[in-house]
């Protein structure tokens, strides 16, 4: 085990801080497309439910209302639409934000409204990614630093 | 021991050691308490719109998981008001104590039932009902009243605060996660309490009631059951009773090794899973199972629920435990390795939490206008529309506290392992693989 | 009991008392009409009173999902009516009678069952009472609504209605009037335009458009336009939005006529509760719009059709009707 501690700890730091903010290398780009999607909703899910698509298409998005009037709202880009049942509506944005957004519905539909909820993934999910590489140097820094105890834990 | 007593301010002091503040914030919180009873079984069924939902399961549970626990550990007990119209019935009196002799029963709580199994119990048995609780008003009014009178009838037939020590299921988690708190109550000098005769800040005197958590504060080690309530701040004779604040986990490096704690750390750790699953993933056969309660798709989720919380994850857990000592001990080396999974509770539910809080929290400010959903506008906030606060930093922050949850876990890990003899590193790859699930569901 | 307690038992009792009782005075004081989805109990109440020049002062809001108010036969825009949020609306009648309200943003498969009545009461006598008036044109006509149809023949393209008539305009004076277009089937006018002998020389497609500019000139832009947005608030949701018969609820009413078939017949040979397909031309140029006009006012017997008689005017209706021919004819 490392004696110095501080060392570790530095060394750990740094490549946690690496981990956060390091730029991920880029995959094959993929040129950015139209996408539709037909979004069905009813209470209280959203059919399909997990939409991907790549960083820089085109994405329009038609609600279809099946049972009462909900509405999309897509976390981080703050889209907004609305439909009644017979009356589709559509949307369309660019994804240009890269990651792991929820859609929910925004027009209260009945109970478990607040809970209707949908996810849209915009090329990878890299906040994940980062979060395991900082979890686990988390752990490992543990594992680096730890000393015999002295002091003693109580005996079993 | 780094401790910084903060009842060693004159005005802090003071300010503990005088019931009237505490009566005011008690008075307020039981009023509001009943509001929002009544809100739910008067107002809107609409969830989003009626105070109960709204300033429960909002408000009040943003303001317990984000604040109240973490930093101040048990704080929300000593302003809660649900053992309140109980307890002064059981005493006779509001503020300090009555000359007459109590008129009710006075039980001992039985000793089979001296631990939080129940507190676990019933925390399992709200959390299947889950989905219909955090959203429907009816039922929140239903369990609040519940709990208010559950307490109420405790408190006639048993001495102190039973319910709160034994029953209530906020309660138990609250006692467990506050261990990693920075602030604890503790005696200043043991010797005092040796010398000390009548022991009135167990037994009472004519300053204040003995400690209605049933704990006798000179033996006071960990912060799991007692309540801040401060009366045995104002019973001390000896003014050997401080408030320090300390380093944040200080109870968690010599763990209590109980294995209703442990099993209660599986509660929450699980529900915590399950919920970020069912109420915030995308999959609507979930939430449709978990919602229909009495179907036969809601017994099915009841029992993965319960199997998940009961057998998996404590099983796996096991095996993280087991290897490296004997069968004999194997009970203690369990419970004691579970502390690592107090830091890993506590965030993943803080990570969860912010999650619908922050989405939903502008209700907060409509339902302050329209409590009642009757039309009114008593702040002009009645007809804001819903927007989601500081989306940006969701993500960011979940991931930095489910990460700083396994970083703390794996240090608690490591203590508990360095005193039973094993090693920890199966422990730390449990919390690692525990929060790397929560990210997934999460983010 | 020492002073100290006392006041502190007084406002424990103050609190307590006050958190119980204003809530409920307030509310036993503002009494409200609930909306709810029809299969949960619709209007609440549903049977309300009013009285001639009397504003009459409704306080709605919704229990679950998003609903709509308003009022049949009355002018006035409708409301929407927001869960947990309380709309105020005040109506003014000047006519005694009955009128219906109606929910007017779909909520579920029966939705359009959401209504309810108002009693309005008054010396004046109506000077147009609006639960009466002329009698529909199918009654008079003796159309069989439920009468299986098909026209023989149809287009082999979709005609076209010329705005500018004025190609037909001559040989077609005698089949212009309004009377005779309610009263006829698309085929029927492509029928006699084919027997005349005025017309001997043009093509079975171009009598089609003839006939579609027949139907194009008893109508306008505006009136087709409002049929539109009438189909897409009210027909939509089941005939589908480009009238092809498969809307979102069309599922659901098929499944609640073959249960209901099956309890009564004991198969489901046929299914009554598709909705119709308004894209089908045998059965929609074998129509006319005085049987349209049927259809929509008297709603469905038993096929889950609902009856709009009391909710949409006479005006509402035939533009309502002049929109749905609008699959089959391409107005320009």
């Amino acid at each position: 085990m490392i004696r110095s501690s501080w060392i570790s700890w530095l060394v750990v730091v740094l490549a946690a801080l690496v981990v956060a903010f390091a730029p991920l290398p880029a995959a094959a780009v993929q040129p950015p497309t139209e996408r539709l999607f037909h979004l069905q909703a009813s209470q209280y899910a959203y059919a399909p439910a997990e939409l991907h698509v790549n960083p820089g298409d085109t994405v329009t998005i038609e609600l279809i209302s099946t049972d009462a009037v909900h509405g999309l709202y897509v976390d981080g880009y703050g889209a907004s639409l609305e439909a009644d049942p017979g009356q589709s509506t559509s949307l369309t944005f660019v994804a240009n934000r890269p990651g792991s957004f929820r859609f929910r519905c925004n027009v209260t539909c009945g109970a478990l409204h607040p809970f209707m909820i949908g996810r849209l993934t915009v090329g990878t999910n890299t906040m994940f990614y980062r979060g395991v590489g900082l979890s686990l140097l988390g752990a490992l820094g543990v594992m680096l630093t730890r000393r015999k105890p002295s002091d003693g834990g109580v005996q079993v | 021991m780094s401790r910084l007593e903060l009842t060693a301010h004159g005005g802090v002091k003071a300010l503990l050691k005088n019931r009237y503040p505490q009566l005011a914030l008690l008075v307020l919180m039981l009023a509001g308490y009943i509001f929002a009873i009544m809100a739910g079984l008067i107002g809107s069924p609409v969830g989003s719109s009626n105070f109960s939902i709204v300033f429960v399961w909002i408000a009040w549970w943003a303001a317990l998981i984000l604040v109240a626990v973490p930093v101040l550990g048990r704080g929300w007990c000593s302003v809660c008001p649900i053992p309140l119209p109980g307890e002064w019935l059981q005493r006779g009196a509001v503020l300090g104590p009555n000359s007459h002799t109590p008129r009710w029963r006075g039980i001992r709580w039985p000793r089979p039932l001296r631990n939080i199994w129940l507190q676990s119990a019933a925390f399992l048995l709200l959390a299947l009902f889950s989905t219909i609780l955090l959203t429907s008003p009816l039922v929140t009014a239903i369990v609040l009243a519940g709990m208010l009178l559950a307490a109420i009838g405790l408190s006639m037939a048993f001495e102190r605060r039973s319910f709160c020590r034994y029953l209530c299921p906020v309660g138990g988690f609250i006692g467990l996660y506050s261990q990693a708190a920075p602030i604890e109550l503790r005696i200043k000098n043991k010797s005092v309490c040796t010398e000390c005769i009548g022991k009135p800040c167990y037994n009472g005197s004519a300053e204040g009631y003995g400690c209605p958590w049933d704990v006798f504060p000179g033996g006071l080690t960990k912060n799991t059951y007692c309540g801040l309530c401060m009366e045995c701040i104002r019973t001390c004779p000896h003014d050997n009773i401080a408030i320090n604040l300390r380093p944040f986990g200080a109870d968690l490096e010599q763990p209590a090794g109980r294995l209703d704690e442990a099993f209660k750390s599986f509660v929450m750790l699980g529900s915590a899973m399950i919920y970020s699953a069912v109420l915030l993933g995308p999959w609507g056969v979930l939430k449709d199972a978990a919602y229909r309660i009495g179907s036969s798709s809601w017994f099915m989720y009841a029992m993965a629920f319960v199997a998940f919380i009961c057998i998996l994850l404590p099983g796996l857990f096991a095996l993280c435990a087991a290897p490296g000592g004997g069968v004999r001990t194997f009970r203690l080396r369990f419970s004691r390795m579970s502390a690592a999974l107090i830091p890993l509770g506590l965030t993943a539910w803080i990570a969860f939490s912010l999650s619908f809080v922050l989405t939903n929290a502008s209700y907060t400010l409509v339902s302050l206008s329209d409590p009642l959903s009757l039309g009114w506008n008593l702040l002009g906030t009645a007809d804001i529309a819903w927007q989601p606060v500081l989306t940006a930093g969701l993500g960011p922050a979940q991931t930095l506290v489910l990460a700083g949850g396994v970083l703390w876990s794996s240090r608690v890990a490591h203590r508990a392992a360095a005193g039973s003899r094993i090693s920890p590193v199966p422990a730390m790859a449990y919390c690692a693989g525990a929060a790397l699930l929560l990210m997934w569901l999460l983010l | 009991m020492k002073r100290p307690e006392f006041i502190a038992r007084l406002v424990v009792g103050a609190a307590v008392l006050g958190a119980i009782a204003v809530p409920l005075i307030l509310w036993w004081r503002t009494p409200l009409v609930h909306a709810q989805m029809a299969e949960d109990g619709g209007w609440n109440p549903d049977a309300l009173k009013a009285a001639v020049g009397v504003p009459l002062q409704l306080r709605i809001t919704s229990d679950d999902v998003v609903h709509g108010f308003a009022v049949g036969k009355l002018d006035i825009p409708a409301v929407d009516i927001v869960p947990g949020k309380v709309t105020n609306i005040t109506l003014l009648f000047q006519d005694p009678g009955t009128y219906t309200f109606f929910c007017t943003r779909w909520c579920g498969l029966n939705h359009w069952r959401m209504r309810g009545t108002i009693e309005v009461v008054g010396d004046v006598a109506a000077a147009n009472p609006p639960h009466e008036r002329s009698r529909p044109l199918y009654t008079t006509l003796g159309i069989d609504l439920d009468a299986p149809r098909s026209a023989p023949l149809t287009p082999a393209e979709k005609p076209v209605a010329a705005l500018e008539a004025q190609q037909f305009k001559d040989e077609l004076a005698g089949y212009m009037s309004v009377v005779y277009y309610r009263s006829r089937s698309p085929y029927e006018v492509w029928r006699e335009l084919r027997a005349d002998p005025a017309s001997a020389a043009r093509g079975d497609s171009e009598l089609w458009n003839m006939t579609a500019s027949i139907w194009r000139s008893n109508t306008t832009p505006q009136a087709v336009a409002e049929g539109e947005q009438l189909f897409a608030q009210n027909c939509a949701a089941c005939h589908a939005e480009g009238g092809a018969g498969d809307g979102v609820f069309a599922d659901d009413l098929a499944a609640a006529g073959q249960a209901s078939l099956q309890s009564m017949m004991g198969d489901s040979q046929m299914v009554m509760q598709s909705p119709a397909r308004l894209t089908d031309a045998r059965r929609m140029l074998a129509a006319s719009p005085a049987l349209l006009q049927g259809k929509i006012l008297r709603g469905g017997m038993g096929t889950g059709m609902p009856s709009w008689g009391p909710i949409f005017t006479e005006e509402q209706t035939w533009n309502l009707v002049a929109y749905l021919y609008s699959f089959q004819f391409e107005y320009r």
